[in-house]
């Protein structure tokens, strides 16, 4: 069989699956704290052929010929760059201003609670029982405190407002004042997070095996550190697709794809002609 | 038996050959770091044909005098003896990842024996210790901290050592000073191929020596210039437009080389059904 047609679609394949990720960005473009994420084709393996064992005419690179047998896409990294951020001027919605700090968010996961990591700050208050209420993310789960607990208070606030640092401010109806530290934690790696959602990333399942802590991916802001965290209130943080460099890469995926069908007609052609030879 | 049968039978081997290596660089066409290749199609060695004659000389007993006339060289066919891998910068393309780097090319001495420009690429090392040189700068972090790429072989700084970093917040001078703040952590080590062509190429954009030896240090070697950009990617310097023709070209010649097989065909065709008709 022809190398040219193996070669070929080993890399349509790959082509296909860089397109896909073009189209998830593309398609959150306009989704609230979602980072962008791109991978990067690489070489397959490469194969030796000694054809020519007893070639003894003078030659620049070692014995044989070395094919190779397509392209493959490598890592899919995340750019965990800052996106514009967008005043909207709504008490609950917050805007991290440094790059890789995460809000948390418990999720219920089969048999007890996962905690997911967001930078989508826009917050609700959801109604629970004898009349408090609890800061929810636009999912419904419960957004944590700095200890890793729900933020419930007593569903009578009239005013949100949020400082630099993440503490979080609520006027009760009778004037008492609440304080509450946001749950804020750094990714260390933010390669390693394990994109659950469009905006929502967990720990992987496997980071026992890999011999890391969860501080060490994840560091929680606490106490002394707290002040690392930078949080604007009334703001959110828009994605941080470039819309120009997605469409640009999607042309140049969608003529790659184009070329490498040519490939496989022309492989085909070739064994056309070794079928009409007779 | 017809001696051209053969020579075009190897030509068609040839012209696949070169196909099947171009459809791996069309393949290639978006991959960083690739360098192309290119092929050298050697012809096998002539043959020196003369034709045994005898020469009756009318005497008595009928002497003969038997002798050899040259009559010419001839070919016997076609083989592609050598793929070299063009060394030639490709451009550069941004990805705003703190952790890919593309190596610019200075000015690299040219060895005298051979007349071809040496090259500069980054140290890798494997699991094993062995080390193997890219051009592919896409670099990430694994789990313990360690500088690799994607394939988890690790990248090695000037002294050899591999690099530790606590988080992808690094900077990259030019002169490749891998900077965490304030701290400079390590180098990174680039190594000086006097010989490019003697390299092996395996997969994922990486080569080797031959007899497994390490490189030289760049810095070491005087005369190589070279400088660093972070958050680009050196990228494939395969040019689609001249890759394609060429295999036109290929397959053209592949082409030919059937008609004439067919041709050859066709007369031993004749000399059964004609000639050796009783």
């Amino acid at each position: 069989m022809l190398r040219t047609m193996s070669t070929a679609t080993n890399t349509l394949n790959q082509l296909q699956q860089q397109l896909d990720i073009i189209g998830n960005n593309l398609a959150n473009s306009a989704t609230h704290g979602y980072k962008s994420s791109n991978a990067k084709f690489h070489e397959l393996l490469y194969q030796q052929f000694n054809n020519d064992k007893a070639d003894t005419a003078p030659r620049q690179s070692p014995l044989g010929i070395r094919y190779g047998s397509g392209a493959v896409l490598g890592q899919a990294q995340m750019n965990w760059k800052v996106g514009s951020l967008q005043t909207t001027d709504r008490q609950l919605d917050f805007a991290l201003t440094e790059p890789k700090q995460y809000f948390t968010i418990l999720m219920p996961s089969d048999g007890g609670e996962q905690t997911v990591y967001t930078r989508q700050g826009n917050f609700y208050i959801s109604p629970v029982a004898n009349g408090q209420g609890m800061l929810v993310n636009s999912e419904g789960y419960p957004v944590a405190n700095s200890e890793g607990l729900p933020i419930t208070f007593a569903d009578d606030v009239t005013n949100f407002t949020v400082d630099a640092g993440g503490m979080l401010a609520l006027t009760h109806a009778n004037g008492t004042v609440e304080r509450v530290e946001l749950g804020i934690t750094v990714a260390q790696r933010p390669n390693l997070l394990q994109r659950l959602s469009g905006t929502n990333f967990g720990l992987p399942a496997n980071l026992a095996d890999l011999g890391v802590t969860q501080q060490e991916v994840m560091t929680d802001l606490r106490g002394a550190t707290r002040n690392q965290v930078s949080l604007e209130g009334g703001m959110l943080e828009a994605s941080n697709v470039n819309y120009e460099k997605e469409m640009t890469d999607l042309i140049t995926v969608q003529r790659s794809y184009q070329f490498n069908a040519r490939s496989v007609t022309m492989a085909d052609q070739m064994l056309g002609l070794i079928n009409g030879i007779r | 038996m017809f001696r051209g049968f053969y020579t075009v039978g190897s030509g068609m081997i040839a012209q696949q050959r070169r196909t099947e290596m171009l459809a791996n660089n069309l393949a290639n066409a978006n991959t960083p770091g690739f360098k192309a290749e290119q092929s050298s199609i050697r012809s096998f060695p002539e043959m020196y044909m003369s034709s045994i004659n005898t020469t009756r000389i009318p005497t008595k007993d009928g002497f003969q005098l038997k002798g050899l006339s040259p009559v010419g060289a001839v070919s016997t066919g076609v083989y592609m003896q050598e793929t070299l891998p063009l060394f030639a910068q490709g451009q550069l393309r941004e990805t705003e990842l703190t952790t890919d780097v593309a190596l610019i090319d200075g000015l690299l001495p040219v060895d005298n024996e051979t007349g071809t420009q040496g090259a500069i690429f980054f140290r890798l090392e494997d699991a094993n210790g062995g080390e193997h040189y890219t051009k592919n700068g896409n670099f990430t972090l694994d789990p313990s901290g360690y500088l690799t790429n994607p394939q988890g072989y690790y990248v090695l700084d000037n002294n050899g050592q591999r690099i530790a970093l606590q988080n992808d917040d690094i900077e990259i001078t030019q002169e490749g000073v891998i900077m965490n703040g304030e701290n400079a952590v390590a180098t990174l080590g680039i190594s000086f191929a006097q010989r490019p062509d003697a390299l092996l190429k395996q997969g994922n954009g990486m080569f080797k020596t031959e007899g497994g030896e390490n490189l030289q240090n760049a810095n070491a070697v005087a005369g190589v210039t070279y400088s660093m950009q972070q958050g680009y990617l050196e990228g494939s310097n395969v040019d689609a437009a001249q890759t394609m023709t060429d295999m036109m070209t290929a397959y053209r010649a592949f082409e030919a080389n059937q008609k004439i097989l067919q041709a050859y065909d066709r007369s031993m065709e004749k000399a059964v059904t004609e000639i050796g008709r009783i």
